[in-house]
């Protein structure tokens, strides 16, 4: 078969109507900018949500007792030889698995009293130096500072709580808890800064302490209820976790949690969304396949005449089907490269920084436990632009599919007919 | 469910169940403050009582009256029964170490306090459940300065600056107490935050001689957000070292209707 | 000059004559309307979800409480104050407004759950069990036992609360609460229920019982209660329904405080607008994407007959002429297009509507700012999406087509026939 010249007389075609061509091209090339653009933003939207909650939560990687998942109780701790072990097995992780950094936690539930009044709070028992890294409560910052690393009796608390107990910066409060022996115990701190995440739960019942100071106060030395595992991106948690898990095998007493098993809630909420984009990619999708179909089969209408003198110049009907197939392939693959070129160019020129919705939003939000920014800023996955990339070619190459069928069965006599 | 303060333990242990232990101490000239307090705080301790008192509460609500007998054992056990009226006699409150028990005659169970609800008040008044079961000791919890000493009112008293030590478990900023010098008889007691704002006021008035010791019959507290309201502590009888001990305080104790 | 009807004619003879191109470009637009609808629907279904959950279970609509009662929610300061109101002339009054479709009473209180050993500190929930039913899903979450009968020491507890203290249906439990003349109320009770709402607050903190009862055990007259729940016709139109009911209530001597759900959970109705806003973006795409796709058919159509115009031209026809008949065809085929669309696109909404998927199979629940969804996959419509979509697709379809024309009746006819 002569290949060659099909593909020259394919090329041919393309060029000859640069119009046409340029037509159906756009189609493909803003259907995949648009995919890219929106990919990159629910995506964006995702790790923010996931990062957000799994900072303020147990990281995307947590590192528990068996038991504490479900109950949250300090009866349900890694003592100080596990912390060790966990911690050793974190370090010695590759750096390309994409671990940022760790923190432990030792966490329980009890009550905050101040001169005003007392009110059940979750308290948290921090390494100032890391979880400063770690949870950025930094950011959060509403009055007075974070823990630093040496800080005895001081705490930090949420602003709605500081509010409710009638607390300011350097007041004093005492916290109430049960301790590893079961008795109650009291526990002097005082405030030395007020966050506020719009996370109610957080900015309500959330108190940050040392971790020394928490441990000895509940007779639990060196010990932690979580060592949290900071991951970057959101996608490697499987694999930090797996990597953890083996690490620390089954006789260690302890259990490796992905953010999706620790933060159901947050699980769901990204599932779903997710699901809603496909909904919303299925749809793209097919709208885009129309467009190109149609435009394609449009332009192969327009052309009989044409087709009709390439079979008079003695081409099979098989081999004219050919050349329309190819010059919609050719068309594909550029419109494929400047889509994905544009797609990029356009969302990382113009939002890279984000796509702002504070217009909308009175004030911050948030839901399962993560605080919604309302800056989307777009999150490019290889992978998810390669799937995009992938299914334009695919359509575009079915589109051309039946035109050239078309072109086939064209009656080379009734095609050199004029015009209708 | 006002949840609403909580004081130092003997203020508290003073004002709810064993008022009359702390003032037994005889006037001894030339102690100090420290020294006088801590004298106080040691007869506290191993001491037994019983006794008959009436508390009233008045909130912006409404008002009622309680008869109560109390019997306490040091500063660790305590047992309470309403006598009056009709409709809650019988219910009990037993405070044993850190834990505080109800029970209830009508649907005749005891029922623990959780710890989620030591801040809710004690059978409506302006004592929380927490204020019965605190702990550790005044002269652990706070340092002592004498920062008046001489007439008020053609009385001659001292007045005593309490201030928390700094890892104390206490959340008032400050305490004053009056105490009258030829008698050690309290006056008043107030309760300060960080900020200096008079957060409750405890005054004792009608000193009566009961059990063979004189007490201040009468205790009455005012939280200063709502003067409109208090909680007064009448007591009509009184006996020391009746002989208690600590099997007294019991579940089946709380439960036996007398 | 031909009258305005020939020009019709010549226009719908012209789309028939290459009957074809008109399918294709036909389809294109049923397509692209097809799909703009549907994805509105399902993110405003996804708005309605979001609002009917967070106001179903447990808010309402619009809730009416004494001038006093908010935002301390104390107990003494029921509707009337301390003699109360006669309640069922108060539901009467307010279901007499037009907008409201049902009240309900409630009495809130707080005390302690006690079984056997275990004791826990509840909200206690006064309702009218068959009014509560019209006005919330809550009593509808039963997970097993049944509603509670007036006056029988029946109560409904949360699975979180059940759990908790070790009950299940037909055990006893110890209800305490601090009565309203100060006094300690307690009586014996039946677990008659559990109920499960999957929002965590809910089901471990909330006792349920008939609201005679509640009133008993605090002390309280039968006309005491805290609250009125209503539902109104018209979820969009609650503030306006709230303010005109709050203005035809205050003329009674009743110091009566009336909030609409916007008000009452601010946080909801800003995490919809959020997601609006994103769902607007997403509309967007879509709906750019199906405008280029059928003006981008249209182009290519129109330019395919640049020879026809010129025909027509060296016919004698006038650009006007020529102009007006694309024009026509242009209206003609978005109509008929549209219709085609709609007539595809509206038993699928309806029946969507009615049955909405549910994805309970492979989604979890969750919540989402203190709104419980459900993984249902539902559609909502309005009028003015459709319109609105209509309208856009039927000028795009216009201009796309008068534009190429315009350009190629520019064209010197010669020059056109001789394909140039």
């Amino acid at each position: 078969m002569r290949v060659l010249v099909l593909l020259r007389l394919a090329a041919r075609g393309v060029g000859r109507n640069a119009r046409r061509s340029m037509l159906t091209a756009a189609a493909m090339v803003l259907g995949l900018a648009l995919l890219i653009f929106s990919r990159a933003l629910s995506d964006g939207g995702h790790e923010q949500w996931i990062d957000s909650a799994v900072r303020m939560g147990s990281g995307h990687v947590a590192i528990q007792a068996p038991g504490y998942l479900e109950t949250g109780k300090l009866e349900h701790r890694l003592d100080g030889e596990q912390v060790g072990v966990a911690v050793e097995a974190i370090e010695s992780l590759a750096p390309e698995l994409g671990v940022l950094t760790w923190a432990p936690r030792l966490s329980v539930n009890g009550l905050a009293s101040s001169a005003a009044s007392a009110l059940p709070v979750r308290i948290e028992g921090v390494d100032p130096g890391r979880e400063a890294t770690f949870s950025d409560f930094e950011s959060k910052l509403q009055e007075g500072r974070y823990l630093q690393a040496g800080d005895g009796l001081h705490a930090f608390v949420g602003a709605e709580l500081a509010r409710r107990l009638d607390l300011e910066v350097g007041n004093r409060f005492v916290l109430t808890a049960q301790s590893a022996s079961g008795d109650v115990e009291g526990q002097l701190v005082r405030v030395a800064g007020i966050f506020r995440t719009a996370v109610m739960e957080l900015d309500e019942g959330l108190v940050h302490m040392p971790i020394e100071t928490a441990r000895s106060w509940l007779g639990t030395e060196g010990a932690a209820t979580t060592v949290a595992v900071l991951v970057e991106p959101s996608v490697r948690t499987d694999g930090v976790a797996a990597q953890l898990a083996g690490r620390l095998g089954s006789d260690t007493g302890v259990r490796v949690l992905g953010w999706r098993e620790s933060s159901p809630d947050l699980d769901s909420a990204v599932r779903i969304d997710d699901y809603g984009d496909y909904i919303f990619h299925i749809i793209l999708f097919a709208i885009i396949a129309l467009a190109i179909l149609n435009a394609v089969l449009i332009s192969v209408l327009g052309r009989r005449r044409e087709f009709g003198i390439l079979r008079a110049m003695g081409l099979t009907g098989f081999e004219t089907g050919v050349v329309v197939f190819i010059e919609g392939l050719l068309l594909t693959a550029a419109s494929g490269v400047v889509g994905m070129v544009l797609g990029f160019a356009f969302t990382w020129g113009f939002f890279r920084d984000g796509l702002d919705f504070s217009g909308l939003m009175d004030s911050e939000m948030s839901f399962s436990g993560s605080v919604i920014d309302p800056v989307i800023v777009p999150f490019f996955q290889l992978q998810q632009v390669l799937v995009s990339v992938y299914f334009i070619l695919i359509i575009g190459s079915l589109a051309s599919l039946y035109p050239a069928l078309r072109a086939s069965k064209l009656d080379p006599a009734e095609a050199m007919k004029f015009e209708q | 469910m006002s949840g609403t303060t909580v004081g130092p333990r003997w203020n508290r242990h003073l004002a709810v169940l064993g008022i009359v232990s702390l003032l037994t101490a005889p006037p001894v000239a030339g102690q100090t403050a420290r020294e006088i307090l801590e004298e106080v705080d040691q007869l506290l301790r191993g001491e037994s009582s019983q006794g008959l008192v009436t508390m009233e509460i008045v909130t912006a609500h409404w008002a009622r009256e309680l008869e109560m007998e109390v019997w306490s054992l040091g500063i660790d056990h305590s047992l309470v029964r309403v006598r009056s009226p009709a409709r809650e006699a019988g219910t009990s409150t037993l405070k044993a170490g850190q834990e505080v028990w109800n029970y209830l005659p009508r649907v005749d169970r005891t029922i623990k306090v959780p710890p989620a609800m030591m801040m809710g008040s004690w059978m409506g008044s302006h004592f929380t459940n927490d204020d019965l079961v605190k702990e550790s000791s005044i002269v652990d919890d706070y340092d002592f300065e004498i920062m008046f000493e001489g007439d008020r009112r053609g009385v001659e008293v001292w007045e005593f600056e309490l201030i928390p030590k700094p890892e104390a478990p206490v959340v008032w900023g400050k305490v004053e107490y009056q105490v009258r010098k030829s008698d050690l008889m309290p006056t008043w007691v107030l309760y300060y935050d960080e900020s200096g704002e008079l957060m409750r006021t405890m005054t004792f008035s009608e000193y009566r001689s009961m059990g063979g010791r004189l007490v201040p019959a009468r205790m009455d507290v005012v939280p200063s957000d709502k003067p409109e309201e208090r909680t007064s502590l009448i007591y009509h009888e009184l006996a020391f070292d009746i002989g208690l001990d600590e099997s007294f305080f019991s579940l089946r104790n709380l439960r036996s209707s007398r | 000059m031909a009258s305005d009807g020939m020009w019709w004619r010549v226009a719908w003879r012209n789309l028939w004559r290459n009957s074809h191109r008109t399918w294709i470009t036909a389809s294109g637009l049923a397509v692209g309307y097809f799909a703009s609808i549907v994805l509105i629907g399902l993110t405003d279904g996804m708005s309605a979800e979001l609002v009917e959950n967070g106001t179903r279970l447990m808010v309402g609509q619009v809730q009416v409480h004494s001038g006093e009662y908010l935002p301390e929610r104390n107990v003494h300061h029921t509707i009337g104050g301390y003699d109360g109101t006669d309640v069922d002339a108060l539901l009467a009054r307010i279901e007499e407004s037009a907008d409201v479709e049902h009240a309900a009473p409630r009495l809130f209180g707080g005390g302690l759950l006690s079984s056997g050993e275990l004791t826990q500190a509840a909200l206690l929930l006064g309702v009218d069990p068959e009014r509560e039913s019209r006005v919330s899903t809550l009593l509808s979450t039963l997970t097993d036992g049944r509603l509670p009968v007036p006056g029988a020491f029946e109560v409904l507890v949360g699975s979180e609360m059940a759990r908790q203290l070790e009950v299940s249906v037909g055990d006893e439990l110890v209800i305490v609460a601090p009565a309203a003349d100060g006094s300690m109320g307690n009586d014996l009770y039946t677990v008659a229920g559990v109920f499960y709402t999957g929002t965590p607050g809910i089901d471990g903190n909330y006792a349920i019982l008939p609201v005679v009862d509640l009133q008993y055990l605090m002390a309280m007259n039968p006309g005491r209660i805290h609250e009125i729940v209503t539902t109104v016709t018209r979820s969009r139109d609650t503030p306006a329904i709230a303010s005109a009911l709050g203005q035809s209530l205050s003329q009674g001597n009743l110091q009566l405080d009336v909030k609409p759900w916007t008000e009452l959970r601010p946080e909801l109705a800003e995490a919809l607008a959020l997601m609006d806003s994103m769902n607007l973006l997403i509309v967007i795409v879509i709906f750019a994407m199906a405008i280029f796709g059928v003006a981008n058919t249209m182009l290519i159509g129109t330019f395919e007959r640049r020879r026809e115009f010129a025909v027509i031209r060296a016919l004698g026809t006038t650009r006007r002429g020529v102009s007006r008949t694309v024009v026509y065809e242009g209206i003609i085929l978005g109509l008929i297009s549209l219709l085609i669309g709609a007539l595809v696109t509206w038993p699928i909404m309806v029946w969507w509507h009615n049955t909405p998927p549910d994805l309970s199979q492979w989604f979890e629940g969750f919540e989402w700012s203190g709104a419980q969804w459900r993984p249902i996959l539902r559609v909502e419509y309005s009028a003015d999406g459709p319109i609105v979509t209509a309208l856009a697709l039927l000028l795009t379809t216009v201009f796309a087509a008068v534009y190429p024309a315009w350009k190629a009746t520019r064209v010197p006819p010669a020059d056109a026939l001789a394909d140039r």
